[in-house]
């Protein structure tokens, strides 16, 4: 088996990797032949597969009806299919899962990343803000990927980057580099920079009679890369030691999100079509054309209707209104790009829109931002706000230095202020400290990085370049520099100044000193806000100013106005409704966590949680908590409950009612006429604990499909090893560092999410009007699955598959085709060293039971 | 120029006389060039006339085209249903659809016309009347069999031939003004807007005027370049309108159509389903009383004609767009549909927020398909009150309506309208209507790149005019006087692109691209749209003609007079013996010269034609085997374009098209193929490689033999050294080869 697998090494040299030195050496021990009997042994056990190749197609926002439709339509013109391929290959000789769903939201950057690892949702959005450092975690970002890789900077995209701090793996890992040729994608590993010239010369040098004519009729220049990453992949297929190839295609999600008629969608489909058909035609002339395997998958639907224009609704506007908080507002796409001058530099930095309303800190953007808001995925956005004792800290600072209060407001002020900085206090000194310790055991690893990394060797063989050494080591320069970088910013931005603020005491206090940028920590939005701050957030000083109550102290509640974030973005509405079947209300529903320990106290015994919860919110008398448990089998049980009326005290006593089930509840389960649950009695169905994949069964035809779901996955942050401080062996620096880590993913945990209603979206960057993703709608997460293959593979044939599959379901399956699955969702012994966990997916056993 | 000195008099008197001449010259020029530039003359010099055309023999829907012309010709009108609607009738039945196409047979040919129905002109009490809007006519070689089909000239009805008036007045620079309306007198035969069949001689036009302009007039002095290079421009954009009117309408015919066809398929769906909880019981047949948006008699044409007419229209803008064959049909044609929807949508989402957010109400205005290409901004006079609201007028390009006094008691158009508890519109008997007096503001294009195109400010009519003549007279001015040239002033150049880049990037309303085709399209949709309200109508009709900038344009009211009036010239004009028929027999004789000339000779004598201005067309002497080979070369280049379609689509034949019909168009070269071009063989090469099919691949060979060029040849030579040693298929090509060799004339 060494021998083989040496084989398949390019250089076929003992020394030419690691991996073949290893092998070839235990090849020549007594040891090594058992071992290798053994082996042999257990792979004829575990899988008698016979797919050694995969290619995947991987579409960017494809809905699987559209893919559907059109394929059961017939062209006139041909006499065949709209789309002949699809129909051909997957409808008459492959295998599609016709209700194939995106777990979690309808996001490209998300959704892909459990498509990739086939592991829970770690990341939660296009684009993620660490609140305490405004470190933005842009996952769409190409282009200073493309810029950092150049200059040796960055090896891997943004996302990959964090998956491979948590220790999950991506697909293409389970192959040697040599092994697998992977598409520009957002969880791309390495970048083929040789491929932008090879594509440029394609396009504009070899063939000079083509490009005349393209110039003539108009020069496509989206097609330039795509080209020739097709080629490469249809080149690579003649390599036999290659078993792993994607190619990652945008165009359609483009397509789809300028325009909503029919012809254009048609048209991105018959590219796609086309696509797929020559890929597969080179499956055909390959060597292992029988044992390959093809996969179509896509990371989520699209909310698309040729009737309807998706209309925008500006968040960031509200947010900066007076009635909306007065916020200066931090995105990470600058407003009206292609109306702006400065949307021509690709490096967008944070964009921060100024607003002239706000209360208490006009003029002050650049350094106090309040508010966060990713509004990427369009459907949905995410909402940070800077923590509301900051705020109100921040405001009684302002304050004191005036110089022009009464001494008895100004004690009163005092007072006021060492109140809430007690309270802060208490809250967060705890957290300050085991920072400090974190940020310390950092700096001893990035010490032990850097010595690690100037004993690797700088230059390399073309031999180790094939093996991926280089990058390795770049990967791991790449590391230092970004965690130096998270140092200097925890440590000086936020650390610094909070522990400052901390130190202030009513003996020292002299409001003047220090300043009060060296207390409140710029460009930082502090811990997340609890729900009684997001119900009663101060978003300045009351038209009075301040106001004593009549024993002398401060009246906070007059002095400092309140808003309810919930109640305000519900409330919304517009007035310029033109559409029949768009409601005036941009907002669906809110939604947002809730940690366990704050409401285990309202829930009794039987609604006990094992996690933290969901609130939904879509009115005073509107809104339900989402309950997760895992069973002693670990299979994952979830409730719905409806309640009314939620509300969190300044002690932080939660408190609602129960309410009955009725319709109109946030995600409209009951009433939805294509809910799959007894219709005897519904009600009590609906109210018991189903483990999820039954309430997948019963909910992924209903208008929002497996939103319930989709909203546990959103909002839960799922055990992952490099979080894990837990595990055993584990030094106290080595416990800390994972601590730090879990600290940066809690970080990037919205205040809100707040959904968009049907045909509404938040996309501020431009205008969409054609349609969006991003919800909980089934339309949106109503995606793409499809497998075919060659003989060998046991693909069936013509077999359309019913029974609803989440994104979870994907990596397994292609696993489990080829034979590197055991029974138990277990990667077999070979993935597992490599740090594959075991996959909480399904496989999908009506594609590979004829493997297993 | 004025000097005392006699030697420079005498010089200067040479300059004037030198000026004169070529005024003159130009003048002949423009009188001999610009009666037919657009398309080949309608007089051209007739040999000998052709026989009488019988137009009163009623003839049969053609019959079913094959699989390629799918949606087919199905029956469409004949001249006795014709009658009902001559061009000056005013009125047509209620239920009469909003589109519908009339075809007329005459002799060998067959004259299509597309009707609309004008909503927007109903009279109180009255129906909508109906005006013919655009005519294509059908070559058909007087058989039944469409494979030799080819579609020639096409009529926007609303394209007329200036009058010497408007060609003088648009010669002059810096009028940027329209000058009335051409009275509808003339019963000769409407210039047709192109001429589908003849598109390269069209492209060297072009070329050829774009030399003249460069080499000739711009050389002779200021005011011939810049009233040559005016007149031009006028020309140009006066076509282009009419393009633009003529793609929307078969855009939105063809839209129609297809919803008429997909509703169609639902109906059946419904009536056929056996859903127990469909609402439509099984059986029960479902009544649409409606008026129909199209008639229900089938498109007339095919839905590759279509293609062609839209594709050919579309190129015609482009410099170089006759030469583009059909391969690029399609995508030119999806290119331009999507371009459109992605304006009109942005454009349309743009205007609604900027509405919201200034306070204002937002109405698109849609098109009989439903597209929104114009939308109305309104201001509800309730609102005005609010004096201290600030106004951002990007965008919008309109002044502060919070601040004019002029609204606050304006006495202009207003209209209440009535608005429900979610805002929609809603009318008075709805019980819980909220009224509003609304007061118009501007109304805006929205197929307009980058931003909505202003066409009408009601408070300030020459606003939207300034911004269409800043791109004008920037250009003009840079052009015309100072000879300025982006490629041979290196600081020009870098000045221009950075105006046009921060003007274009900010969304600045000057230096835009034109609003040509919003304004063409407005006043279709102004015709079209019964829904707006008269009084508004005319509001918008009388400042409409304020934004042209263009002498040679009509008001909407003379253009519909214009399409009766054209319409019925071209009615004499098919019925009269020397007429449409004796012009389509005469492009055909000009079309059978390739069997009688080789390439040199066809170049001079195209050289000849556009020389002339189009006036000589060489012609070969009709005889019946010149018919026939006509005949067959229009069926092989039918066949020929299939296959090439067919080779270039996919990988694997079968997979992507009905192997059948690929048979059928390989079965036509193999028994006809003889003169067949080069890519008829490439593209039987291709598919020889490219199919599995053991009958298509002997089909290949059997055409490539009788093809039997150069190109085909070599393509058996290529297929013999690819295909395996010892296999049947290599000896059968060798075999072809043989023969191809042997019989091949030197």
């Amino acid at each position: 088996m060494p021998e083989l697998q040496i084989a398949n090494c390019k250089l076929k040299n003992a020394n030419c990797c690691r991996r073949c030195f290893a092998l070839r050496r235990s090849a020549t021990s007594p040891e090594a032949f058992v071992l290798a009997i053994l082996f042999a042994l257990s792979l004829s056990i575990t899988a008698t597969a016979q797919t050694r190749r995969v290619v995947a197609i991987k579409v960017d926002g494809l809905p699987y009806e559209l893919v559907e439709r059109f394929a059961h339509e017939r062209d006139p013109l041909t006499g065949k299919s709209l789309l002949p391929w699809f129909d051909h290959i997957f409808f008459q000789n492959g295998t599609r899962i016709t209700n194939f769903y995106v777990r979690g939201m309808s996001l490209s950057a998300p959704s892909w990343s459990l498509i990739d690892t086939g592991q829970h949702l770690q990341i939660k959005g296009n684009v993620e803000f660490d609140r305490a450092t405004l470190y933005s975690y842009d996952y769409l970002a190409a282009m200073p990927f493309y810029a950092k890789q150049a200059l040796g900077r960055a090896v891997d995209m943004p996302g990959t980057e964090v998956l491979d701090t948590l220790g999950i793996h991506p697909l293409m890992d389970a192959y040697d580099n040599y092994e697998r040729l992977t598409s520009f994608q957002l969880y791309q590993r390495g970048a083929r920079l040789g491929t932008w010239q090879r594509a440029g010369e394609e396009r504009f040098v070899k063939d000079p009679k083509r490009l005349a004519t393209d110039i003539l009729v108009g020069l496509d220049m989206s097609d330039i890369v795509y080209n020739e990453l097709e080629r490469e992949l249809v080149e690579k297929l003649s390599d036999p030691r290659v078993r792993y190839l994607d190619l990652l295609t945008m165009k359609f999600d483009h397509a789809a999100h300028h325009n909503n008629d029919r012809d254009s969608h048609l048209f991105a489909l018959k590219q796609l079509d086309g696509l797929v058909g020559r890929v597969w035609t080179a499956i055909q002339k390959s060597a292992f054309a029988g044992e390959t395997a093809l996969v179509v998958v896509s990371d989520h639907g699209f909310n698309t209707d040729e009737r309807v224009f998706s209309q925008g609704f500006n968040l960031v506007k509200l947010l900066g209104s007076a009635g909306g908080g007065g916020h200066h507002v931090v995105t990470k796409r600058r407003l009206l790009l292609d109306y702006s001058i400065k949307g021509v530099y690709p490096f967008t930095p944070l964009v921060t829109t100024t607003t002239q309303q706000s209360y208490y800190l006009k003029g002050q953007s650049v350094d106090y931002p309040t508010a966060l808001l990713d509004f990427d995925g369009n459907e949905r956005a995410g909402l940070h706000l800077r923590n509301n004792d900051l705020n109100v800290l921040h405001l009684m600072l302002q304050q004191l230095q005036r110089q022009a209060l009464s001494p008895q407001l100004n004690q009163a002020l005092k007072d006021a202020f060492f109140a809430t900085l007690d309270r802060a206090r208490r809250r967060w000194q705890g957290d300050l400290d085991q920072l400090a310790d974190e940020l310390g055991a950092l700096h001893k690893d990035i010490q032990t990085q850097r010595e690690l990394w100037a004993r690797e060797p700088k230059q390399f063989t073309e031999a180790e370049k094939e093996m991926g050494k280089d990058d390795q080591v770049r990967r791991l320069y790449a590391r230092i520099l970004q965690l130096e970088k998270f140092e200097r910013r925890y440590q000086n931005d936020y650390l610094a100044p909070m522990k400052k603020l901390l130190s202030i005491s009513p003996q020292n206090f002299d409001p003047f000193v220090p300043k009060i940028e060296e207390v409140i920590p710029k460009n930082a939005m502090g811990l997340r806000n609890s729900i009684h701050d997001l119900q009663n957030y101060v978003v300045g000083l009351g038209r009075d100013g301040l106001v004593l109550k009549s024993d002398g102290s401060l009246d906070l509640e007059r002095s400092f106005p309140r808003l309810n974030y919930f109640d305000l973005l519900q409330r919304q509405t517009v007035r310029n409704n033109v559409q029949a079947g768009v409601s005036n209300h941009p907002v669906d529903f809110i939604a947002t966590r809730i940690p366990r320990e704050s409401i285990t106290t309202a829930l009794t015994a039987e609604l006990q949680p094992d996690d933290d919860v969901v609130w939904l919110y879509g009115g005073a008398d509107r809104q339900a908590l989402i309950l997760a448990r895992a069973e002693a089998a670990g299979q994952l049980q979830l409730r719905y409950l409806p309640i009314a009326n939620l509300t969190q005290d300044a002690q932080g006593l939660i408190r609602f009612d129960v309410t009955e089930w009725r319709p109109d509840l946030p995600l409209q389960i009951l009433e939805d006429p294509r809910l799959n649950a007894p219709r005897t009695d519904r009600v009590a169905w609906l109210s018991d604990w189903h483990p999820d994949v039954e309430w997948l069964r019963a909910l992924h035809k209903t208008q929002y499909s497996n939103g319930l779901i989709g909203l546990h996955e959103q909002f839960t942050i799922f055990p992952a090893p490099g979080i894990d401080a837990s595990e055993r062996g584990l030094s106290r620096d080595g416990q800390l560092l994972r601590q730090f880590c879990r600290r940066r993913r809690e970080a990037v945990q919205t205040d809100l999410l707040i959904m968009a209603n049907n045909h509404w979206n938040f996309d501020v960057r431009g205008f969409n009007p054609g349609g969006n993703h991003g919800s909980f709608f089934r339309i949106s997460t109503h995606s793409t699955l499809m497998f075919a293959g060659g003989e060998s593979t046991g693909i069936p044939r013509g077999l359309a598959v019913t029974e609803p599959y989440d994104s979870l379901s994907v990596v397994p399956t292609i696993l489990a085709l080829t034979g590197n699955l055991q029974s138990d969702n277990q990667p077999v012994e070979s993935l597992a060293k490599r740090g594959f966990l075991r996959f909480p997916g399904r496989v999908i056993p009506e594609v590979a039971n004829n493997v297993r | 120029m004025v000097t005392t000195d006699a030697g420079n008099r005498d010089g200067a008197n040479a300059h004037m006389l030198q000026a004169c001449l070529a005024a003159v010259l130009a003048a002949a020029i423009f009188l001999l060039g610009s009666i037919e530039s657009a398309a080949q003359s309608a007089t051209q010099l007739a040999l000998r006339p052709p026989a009488p055309a019988n137009t009163s023999e009623p003839t049969r829907a053609s019959p079913a085209p094959p699989a390629l012309e799918g949606g087919g010709r199905e029956d469409a009108k004949t001249l006795e249903d014709s009658s009902r609607t001559s061009p000056d009738s005013e009125s047509t039945a209620t239920t009469q659809p909003q589109l519908r196409v009339e075809r007329m047979p005459i002799a060998s040919v067959e004259l299509f016309t597309i009707f609309g129905r004008l909503d927007g002109r109903r009279a109180a009490g009255q129906p909508a009347p109906e005006i013919p809007l655009l005519s294509v006519v059908r070559d058909s070689l007087g058989d039944d069999n469409p494979e030799n089909d080819r579609l020639r000239y096409l009529w926007m009805l609303t394209y007329t031939r200036p009058t010497l008036v408007k060609r003088v007045l648009s010669a002059v620079p810096f009028l940027y003004q329209h000058v009335g309306n051409k009275t509808p007198t003339s019963s000769n035969a409407p210039a047709p807007l192109i001429d589908l069949a003849n598109t390269k001689r069209q492209t060297w036009n072009n070329l050829f005027w774009f030399g003249l302009q460069n080499g000739l007039f711009d050389s002779y002095g200021i005011p011939l370049k810049a009233a040559s290079r005016n007149y031009r421009r006028n020309a140009i954009d006066y076509r282009a309108a009419h393009v633009t009117q003529a793609l929307s309408i078969l855009s939105s015919y063809d839209n129609l159509r297809r919803r008429a066809r997909d509703e169609n398929e639902l109906l059946a769906s419904r009536q056929m389903s056996n859903d127990p909880e469909s609402s439509v019981p099984n059986g029960v047949p479902i009544a649409d009383v409606r008026a129909p948006l199209l008639a229900d008699f089938g498109p007339g044409f095919t839905p590759g004609e279509m293609l062609e007419m839209r594709a050919r229209l579309i190129l015609s803008s482009k410099l170089l767009g006759g030469l583009y064959g059909p391969d690029l049909f399609n995508f030119t044609v999806i290119k331009r549909s999507m371009a459109v929807t992605n304006s009109i949508g942005h454009n349309w989402e743009m205007l609604r927020q900027r509405a919201e957010t200034e306070g204002l109400y937002f109405q698109p205005l849609t098109m009989p398909d439903g597209t929104a290409t114009h939308a109305l901004l309104w201001i509800a006079k309730s609102d005005l009150f609010q004096t201290n609201r600030r106004f951002g007028d990007r965008f919008l390009n309109i002044s502060d309506p919070w601040k004019d006094q002029r609204l606050r008691n304006w006495t202009g158009y207003s209209q209440v309208r009535y608005f429900d508890q979610d805002n929609r519109p809603t009318n008075v008997s709805d019980p819980q209507a909220r009224p509003l007096e609304l007061i118009p503001l501007a109304l805006y294009g929205l197929d307009h790149k980058n931003i909505p195109g202003l066409l009408i400010d009601f408070r300030d009519t020459l606003n939207p005019k300034k911004r269409e003549l800043s791109r004008r007279f920037f250009r003009d001015l840079a052009k015309n006087v100072f000879s300025l040239s982006s490629f041979g002033n290196l600081p020009y150049f870098v000045g221009r692109k950075t105006f046009d880049f921060v003007t274009g990037r900010r969304g600045m309303d000057i230096n835009q691209p034109t609003r040509l085709t919003s304004y063409s399209e407005l006043k279709l949709m102004l015709s079209f749209n019964g829904t707006i309200d008269p009084g508004l109508r005319n509001e918008i009709e009388q400042r409409l003609e304020n934004v042209s900038l263009n002498p040679l344009t009509n008001d909407n009211q003379a253009e519909i007079q214009l399409a009766r009036r054209q319409y019925s010239a071209l009615l004499d004009f098919a019925r009269r013996p020397d007429g449409l028929a004796a012009k389509i027999e005469r492009d055909r004789r000009a079309e059978m010269t390739p069997f009688k000339h080789g390439s040199v000779s066809r170049f001079f004598f195209n050289l000849g034609n556009v020389l002339t201005f189009g006036r000589y067309v060489h012609r070969e002497q009709a005889t019946s085997e010149l018919s026939a080979r006509l005949d067959s070369a229009r069926v092989i280049r039918y066949h020929t374009n299939i296959l090439v379609e067919v080779a270039k689509s996919s990988p694997q034949t079968e997979v992507a098209w009905d192997i059948e019909m690929v048979r059928r168009s390989l079965r036509a070269l193999a028994d006809h193929g003889v003169g067949a071009s080069g890519s008829a063989a490439h593209a039987a090469a291709m598919i020889f490689r490219q199919t599995n099919d053991d009958e298509a691949r002997r089909l290949c060979l059997d055409a490539l033999y009788k093809i039997n060029n150069k190109n085909a040849r070599s393509e058996l030579v290529r297929l013999f050294r690819v295909e395996q040693p010892q296999s049947e298929w290599r000896a059968a090509i060798a075999d072809h080869l043989r023969k191809a060799v042997t019989e091949a004339v030197p």
